[in-house]
């Protein structure tokens, strides 16, 4: 018998990650590897190109990868698989191109690396112009992201010091309002901007109607049953307006 | 020779460098990316110009600047993006447009007596990186994402730092548009100090909330790192 919160417990996004149990491990830094900044510039670069906004790379690489995959593999490996996932989904390269490429960095290599730094040959530059781009790229110039929705949004449902009540909505397939939030009674502390909400833009959808953001202010013994720390203790995190209801 | 030894000789491979699969894949998607011109060789190099120059100073200036002048101050929390500009930070940089993931949306928490602020991001690793490049490691874990919204206290002790329960932790979880950075209250001791000198107890820690600034700490609370294979630059 699957039980509704069995249910749930198997839908949740991996990268909800606040609030769970864990050991006290020690805090590391990590030299970086080149191919990690590699990976980072080549998602950002994507992105300046239009191909996808950052909403959909933490879809596939942070939810879609799966809960194994998001613990176990390097924090970088995700962004380089949801680059990968996306340029194949949106028919920007093949699997057979991908697959190629492969077999042929990997051969160009075979012999190990003696001495040599790997890097990336590209046999010509392409024509950019027949490429196929988001708005994103145009509406976003000069002006920045959420920036760029200023003045689209309905007027906002809540001012601060309002009392609001975070829904505890059936989110399927993904969200950015964390399971600890839910249901949980606060305070808006702060009216922030206009954006689409994260659960559309995930999908590089354009054109929805944009919604107000807040950031709302919860007492930690509100949100824990275990809170041990003093009673003025308290979080802030940024909800949009569809997940918010007032409350008295 | 035994017949330990000679079994050993047999077994241990010459030590070869090998190319990692992350190599394989990253070098063949930016191959194909230019070559089939979804964004060009320039735009990968002014990123990364760009991504390699990202660091927390611009920050700790910040810190510092609107420890010596109020009217700067004021200017930082409720105009945040134009106080930036005083610290040579565009949001709007690289690209015209800022970066992809960083947005244009920022806030910058104060300190008071009475509360006390930590940044995180419990889904993924929302940073403000124009203002303090790439979150360190333990920042992205799940150690650090998933107890210290929950148990902040106890996790801002293995930081060193304890706050008597007059003062309100109030934890900023980061996991929409707005990124955050925290401006610590200035210490006592430092008193008639420049600029320079107070940018420098300034420390990224600071800026996250994991520790306060003090005369004579100018390094991060935790320093063991995990070595690259072939880190950047190599």
């Amino acid at each position: 018998m699957i039980t509704s919160d069995v249910f749930w417990a198997y839908m949740k996004c991996p990268q909800d990650q606040g609030g769970q149990l864990h050991p006290a491990e020690p805090f590391l830094e990590k030299q970086e590897e080149q191919w990690e900044l590699m990976t980072y510039v080549l998602c950002e670069v994507l992105g300046w190109g239009g191909v996808w906004v950052s909403e959909e790379r933490r879809r596939i690489a942070d939810v879609e990868i799966g809960l194994s995959a998001y613990l176990g593999l390097p924090y970088y490996f995700r962004w380089l698989w949801a680059a990968t996932k996306t340029l194949v989904e949106k028919e920007y390269i093949t699997w057979g191109e991908l697959t190629d490429r492969l077999v042929e960095v990997q051969d160009r290599y075979a012999d190990g690396l003696n001495g040599r730094v790997p890097n990336a040959q590209p046999k010509y530059e392409g024509d950019g112009s027949k490429v196929k781009r988001n708005n994103w790229v145009t509406d976003s110039l000069g002006k920045g992201d959420p920036t760029m929705y200023a003045g689209q949004a309905n007027p906002a449902k809540f001012k601060v010091g309002d009392r609001v009540k975070v829904r505890d909505l059936p989110a399927l397939l993904y969200t950015r309002t964390p399971e600890y939030v839910r249901g949980a009674e606060g305070m808006i502390s702060h009216l922030s901007y206009e954006s689409p909400a994260p659960e559309d833009e995930a999908w590089g959808r354009e054109g929805d109607k944009p919604e107000w953001f807040y950031i709302v202010r919860f007492k930690q013994i509100d949100l824990w049953d275990t809170y041990h720390g003093p009673e003025s203790d308290s979080l802030q995190t940024e909800i949009p307006e569809r997940w918010l209801q007032a409350f008295v | 020779m035994s017949e330990h030894h000679h079994d050993h000789e047999n077994t241990v491979k010459p030590m070869v460098e090998e190319i990692t699969e992350f190599e394989v894949l990253e070098i063949a998607i930016r191959e194909l990316c230019i070559e089939k011109g979804i964004f060009s060789a320039e735009q990968h190099r002014i990123y990364t110009e760009f991504a390699e120059h990202i660091g927390p100073t611009p920050g700790a200036k910040l810190v510092a600047k609107a420890w010596l002048d109020p009217e700067f101050k004021k200017l930082a929390l409720t105009d945040p993006m134009k106080a930036c500009l005083e610290v040579d930070v565009d949001w709007l940089n690289p690209t015209g447009s800022g970066t992809t993931s960083d947005f244009h949306a920022l806030q910058i928490l104060e300190d008071t007596p009475t509360v006390h602020h930590v940044i995180v991001c419990c889904l993924c690793s929302c940073y403000p990186r124009p203002l303090l490049g790439n979150s360190p490691e333990w920042y992205r874990s799940p150690n650090y994402r998933r107890r210290i919204v929950r148990w902040p206290r106890p996790v801002l002790a293995e930081f060193g730092l304890e706050l008597p329960d007059n003062v309100e932790v109030r934890i900023e979880d980061s996991n929409q548009k707005h990124r955050f950075m925290v401006m610590p209250i200035r210490p006592e001791g430092t008193e008639g100090w420049s600029e320079d000198q107070l940018a420098e107890i300034v420390t990224r820690d600071c800026m996250i909330g994991v520790a306060l600034p003090k005369p004579g700490v100018t390094t991060n609370v935790k320093t063991k790192t995990t070595p690259a294979v072939r880190p950047i630059g190599s």
